[in-house]
């Protein structure tokens, strides 16, 4: 009767997720393009030459770039932005909740068009009060580094409510004398934070840690995808845009496969951290 | 004292929200103006406000039929990923069985599987069955979803157990006890994580992509793309008016149901 309940996620999780996991890692050992009718063994020279080629540290360079931005963004502002709704305002905070979440039911497609209208170099909103000021806006979508940061902030519009709200219903579970008790005696406000809130919530803390790198890293694809096409000369392609361009433009199938699991490996990494120090959070609180 | 304090935080937080909420407004404006008013009137609302660009991508999209593709998507995963997701979440919070832990862990730990791991081989298995460049091939791999079991299962485990006890000793089927004891009580969850899967689907882009090849079969953000040139092109209030019509439901959707939501995500927060 159990299994009956499960087994129909079993089946689509069994077929769309554990297969292809296990198939992709198959894969990584061959040389094939998708069509030829024989795919070629060729054991770890995949994995060698994803090591040998500078685009590899290109392109892991500036995934890191992508998540420190991220992380700055989507996980330390609106960890600050719900400890400010929680324990320093006392009126709005539902509107603001509901507020701020609101640009992340919009689809990340529309977000990068209207950004790329915004922050036109020649004719956007940002454009024209920059001249106003006699700046100009260099063009951002073919400047290295740059272009990164861009990007990031347009995925930002996005995933930004979703985490805040995570994040407030972490830090809901500080109490609320403790804080009190702490403004009282006049502990600023960065020291409270710091001090008290992120360590007393630090189980939720983590997770939407780790899902902004994790989640953060995809949900950039889009605005690469449709912006830049990783360009200018890669500038802007990271570790999950270079396995869409190998794998549905270059068709290197065995190679996009042995750097899509590179990348999993990595987020495995950040997976171990995460268990061994969440679920110990959770128990804590039950 | 006090609530001059409380000001300076409410300037702060409300010229953060005019930033983050701007776009929408600015792409509602510039999708009833002509292109030149768009040029011309950058920051205003329209002066002679035009239907026109509506009616272009009308013209010029099969747009009827990319609205009903995209619906037709949403509708099918909601479906399915409720229905899929309501029953593991039961299973898991209320029966016992070998390896329900494991089991557990290991469908949480896929919502850190990056889709570039399992998308070559999804394209390989929708292509053989010969759904690509169908909306099926689309729906397929996400009939079910790990963070709906999630959130759905940390809703019921604040049912009484009790409860369930009492209506099994009564003879009652699971289905029924489902039905009607644990569904009324975690509605709000289960009908939150419904509009998310509806609005995601909505929105999804990475794999209709890779699925969907002619424009008849595009769902709205993939009709969206073919207005976006680096340069902004000429093609941009037509481009804002694609935007507004691809957004206006998920927003309105969240509108009706911000409480729900909000609540469901916010308590998915507390218990990590």
């Amino acid at each position: 009767m159990a299994y009956g309940f499960i087994l129909p996620s079993l089946l689509v999780f069994a077929v769309f997720m554990f297969y292809p996991l296990f198939y992709t890692i198959y894969l990584s050992f061959f040389d094939w393009n998708m069509i030829k009718p024989v795919k070629a063994f060729i054991g770890i020279q995949n994995y060698i030459a994803l090591f040998q080629d500078p685009l590899t540290y290109t392109v892991m360079k500036n995934t890191l770039a992508y998540i420190a931005i991220l992380l700055l963004l989507n996980w330390v502002a609106p960890y600050i932005l719900a400890f400010i709704l929680s324990f320093v305002i006392k009126r709005g905070r539902g509107f603001y909740k509901s507020m701020f979440f609101l640009p992340s039911v919009i689809s990340l497609v529309v977000g990068s068009i209207l950004y790329l209208w915004i922050l036109n170099p020649v004719s956007g909103p940002v454009a024209i009060i920059a001249k106003f000021f006699g700046i100009t806006i260099p063009i951002w979508s073919k400047t290295q580094g740059l272009v990164i940061v861009v990007l990031s902030i347009i995925t930002t519009w996005k995933v930004f409510g979703y985490n805040f709200i995570v994040l407030f219903g972490g830090i809901g579970g500080v109490p609320q004398e403790v804080i009190e008790a702490a403004r009282l005696d006049k502990v600023p406000l960065h020291r409270i934070f710091l001090d008290i809130v992120v360590p007393m919530s630090s189980a939720t803390g983590i997770y939407v840690f780790v899902m902004t790198i994790v989640q953060g890293l995809q949900y950039v694809f889009t605005p690469i995808k449709v912006i830049t096409q990783g360009g200018p000369d890669n500038a802007s392609s990271n570790a999950i845009y270079n396995v869409y361009q190998e794998a549905f433009t270059l068709y290197h199938t065995g190679y996009a496969s042995a750097f899509a699991i590179v990348t999993m490996a990595l987020f495995v990494t950040l997976l171990i951290f995460e268990f061994k120090y969440v679920e110990k959070g959770i128990h804590y609180e039950n | 004292m006090r609530i001059d304090k409380e000001i300076k935080w409410h300037v702060l937080l409300c010229c953060a929200l005019v930033l983050s909420l701007t776009p929408i407004v600015f792409a509602l404006s510039s999708s009833f103006k002509e292109l030149s008013e768009a040029y011309s009137n950058v920051f205003g609302l329209p002066q002679h406000p035009t239907l026109s660009n509506y009616v272009q991508v009308f013209s010029r999209l099969p747009l009827v039929q990319i609205t009903t593709n995209t619906f037709l998507i949403a509708v099918a995963v909601t479906i399915f990923k409720t229905v899929t997701s309501t029953l593991a979440a039961y299973s898991f919070v209320y029966f016992d069985f070998r390896g329900k832990n494991v089991l557990y862990f290991i469908l949480i730990s896929t919502i850190f599987i990056p889709f570039t791991v399992t998308m070559i081989p999804n394209y390989l298995t929708i292509s053989q069955l010969g759904f690509r460049n169908n909306i099926i091939g689309v729906i397929l791999p996400q009939l079910s979803d790990a963070t709906g079991i999630f959130l759905i299962r940390q809703a019921m485990r604040t049912v009484p157990r009790s409860l369930i006890e009492a209506a099994r000793l009564d003879q009652t089927g699971h289905l029924r006890i489902l039905g009607n004891i644990v569904f009324p009580l975690v509605k709000p969850a289960v009908v939150s994580s419904g509009i998310m899967f509806f609005i995601n689907s909505w929105n999804e882009y990475v794999w209709p992509v890779l699925i969907l090849k002619d424009k008849a079969n595009f769902t709205l953000p993939l009709a969206l793309q073919l207005f976006i040139s680096s340069e902004g092109g000429t093609d941009f209030t037509i481009a804002m008016a694609v935007s507004v019509i691809t957004m206006i439901i998920p927003l309105v959707l969240y509108i009706i149901f911000q409480r729900y939501i909000i609540t469901t995500f916010t308590s998915s927060g507390i218990k990590g």
